[in-house]
């Protein structure tokens, strides 16, 4: 093999190397299709494929998060605010051990889906750059908002987005 | 000797990819109490009083927060 093919054998390589980092998620693009088991033991599971044709919030969250401890009550009543509408939440969990997440939700109940993703393939897949992360996704598949971190006032902007989508039904 | 040292540094560039960064959802590791400098916090609280108190300066020991990089 001469220099020359070893030096481009070499630079496919690296290309190859650091192309395999997966790309985040951002607006305007399709949902990833995914399918997590259930936080709670014994319950179905979780997948992008049974929530077609629904508006979906996902949010990534894990109980050492302290932003994403403050939000999800507040998700909660969201959720109990637009479920009629058509609103699915999705709160995946990414604790390892899972009984973290799971001591959590003992304390504060959450009545939308909790799907668990305690070696992160979901939140790799979905390019998750910060936590929380939140996607809303419109009834055609379409990711609407990217959300990062969660801040006082956030709410505001994460309804508005949500009853913007709604209306799109 | 070209070769070689071409195929030396590739494999130097390719050892660099061993270094990975811990990833947002991985972070929970980073703030389980084993990770933390000091075990004790109560300890770590009054050496860092006296170390305050002698040297006229204090922090830099760590940081509070969940370790998400979020806000």
């Amino acid at each position: 093999m001469s220099i020359k093919q070893t030096m481009k054998t070499t630079i496919a390589l690296l290309a190859m190397i650091l192309g395999s980092s997966a790309l985040a998620v951002e607006e305007g693009e399709q949902l990833p299709s995914f399918s997590l088991a259930n936080i709670y033991p014994g319950q179905p599971t979780i997948s992008s494929a049974g929530l077609a044709g629904k508006t979906l919030y996902i949010d990534f969250w894990a109980s050492w998060c302290a932003p994403c401890l403050t939000s999800l009550p507040l998700y909660n009543e969201m959720y109990h605010k637009y479920k009629d509408q058509g609103l699915e939440i999705i709160a995946i969990n990414v604790d390892n051990p899972i009984e973290d997440g799971l001591d959590f939700l003992e304390d504060t109940p959450l009545d939308f889906l909790i799907p668990s993703d305690p070696e992160g393939d979901a939140a790799e897949m979905f390019g998750v750059i910060g936590m929380p992360s939140s996607y809303l996704v419109g009834p055609d598949g379409e990711v609407k908002l990217v959300h990062m971190g969660f801040r006082s006032g956030d709410m505001d902007i994460i309804e508005a987005a949500v009853q913007s989508a709604l209306a799109g039904n | 000797m070209r070769l070689l040292r071409l195929l030396g540094f590739a494999g130097l560039l390719l050892s660099v990819t061993a270094c990975t960064q811990v990833q947002p959802w991985e972070r929970g590791y980073l703030a389980r109490p084993e990770m933390a400098w000091k075990a004790d916090v109560l300890e770590g609280a009054l050496n860092d009083h006296i170390f305050f108190s002698k040297e006229a300066s204090s922090g830099g020991s760590s940081a509070a927060g969940g370790g998400c990089g979020c806000n």
